[in-house]
């Protein structure tokens, strides 16, 4: 499903992609109606750390992770609503990935609100966590310190 | 917008599927009962500010993936007990 790209590639060019490697949220992300498609862009070397990278707009990318590597409990209850918006039966496991973000040293993922994707179709939603104790800035590791 | 006056166990209709009914007022606290269907996601406006705000923050404009991949990896080098190179 995702396009894999060499350390220090040049830009991939949107508009050779096949249709079955674009991630669709038909109703955009939360509070970003617009943010309707994207490609999963991942490499060997990035630690974990993948791309989403827009494909209506190429100045928007959104930097994500597994978040199961990183807690290996974590865990999404889906809806049966969410289930049948994403054409996933009680069986399927979704692929899931929360966003990161950087606040001053400190890199963070947003646990509140993953992204669970079917990888079969690649119907994709945000789904918001309201009663767990997660937050939206993560802890995931700090620029600057090597560790 | 619309500013509507009810009393304690009254409801109002959001279309024909959902139904917001006053079950208590406490104070400055009041408790809403919220009928709605599966499908229609129910916040707290505080939450869903975060999470834009997340959204928000992934999205921004950066040159520094790069520092931040290296930050992770160093981060899971040091968590299996690898050796890191300072």
């Amino acid at each position: 499903m995702s396009v894999t790209v060499e350390a220090n590639a040049p830009p991939i060019d949107l508009t050779a992609l096949s249709p079955e490697s674009i991630i669709t949220f038909p109703h955009g992300l939360v509070g970003q109606p617009e943010w309707k498609r994207f490609v999963l862009i991942t490499s060997d070397e990035d630690g974990g750390l993948a791309v989403l990278q827009s494909v209506d707009n190429d100045q928007l990318s959104l930097m994500v992770t597994d978040p199961v590597q990183l807690l290996p409990e974590y865990v999404v209850e889906l809806s049966s609503a969410d289930r049948t918006l994403l054409g996933l039966d009680s069986e399927q496991q979704p692929l899931l990935l929360t966003t990161v973000s950087i606040h001053g040293e400190q890199i963070t993922t947003n646990l509140i609100g993953p992204l669970v994707i079917n990888p079969r179709t690649r119907a994709a939603k945000q789904v918001v966590l309201a009663d767990t104790l997660y937050t939206t800035r993560y802890p995931v590791a700090s620029v600057g310190s090597g560790k | 917008v619309l500013v509507l006056t009810r009393k304690t166990e009254q409801t109002l209709h959001l279309g024909d599927d959902i139904r917001v009914t006053i079950l208590g007022i406490e104070g400055d606290r009041v408790k809403l009962g919220i009928e709605a269907p599966r499908s229609v996601c129910v916040l707290r406006h505080e939450l869903y500010l975060q999470v834009q705000a997340a959204n928000a923050d992934a999205g921004a404009p950066r040159t520094d993936m790069q520092t931040i991949a290296a930050a992770i990896r160093d981060r899971q080098q040091s968590d299996t007990g690898a050796t890191t190179l300072a």
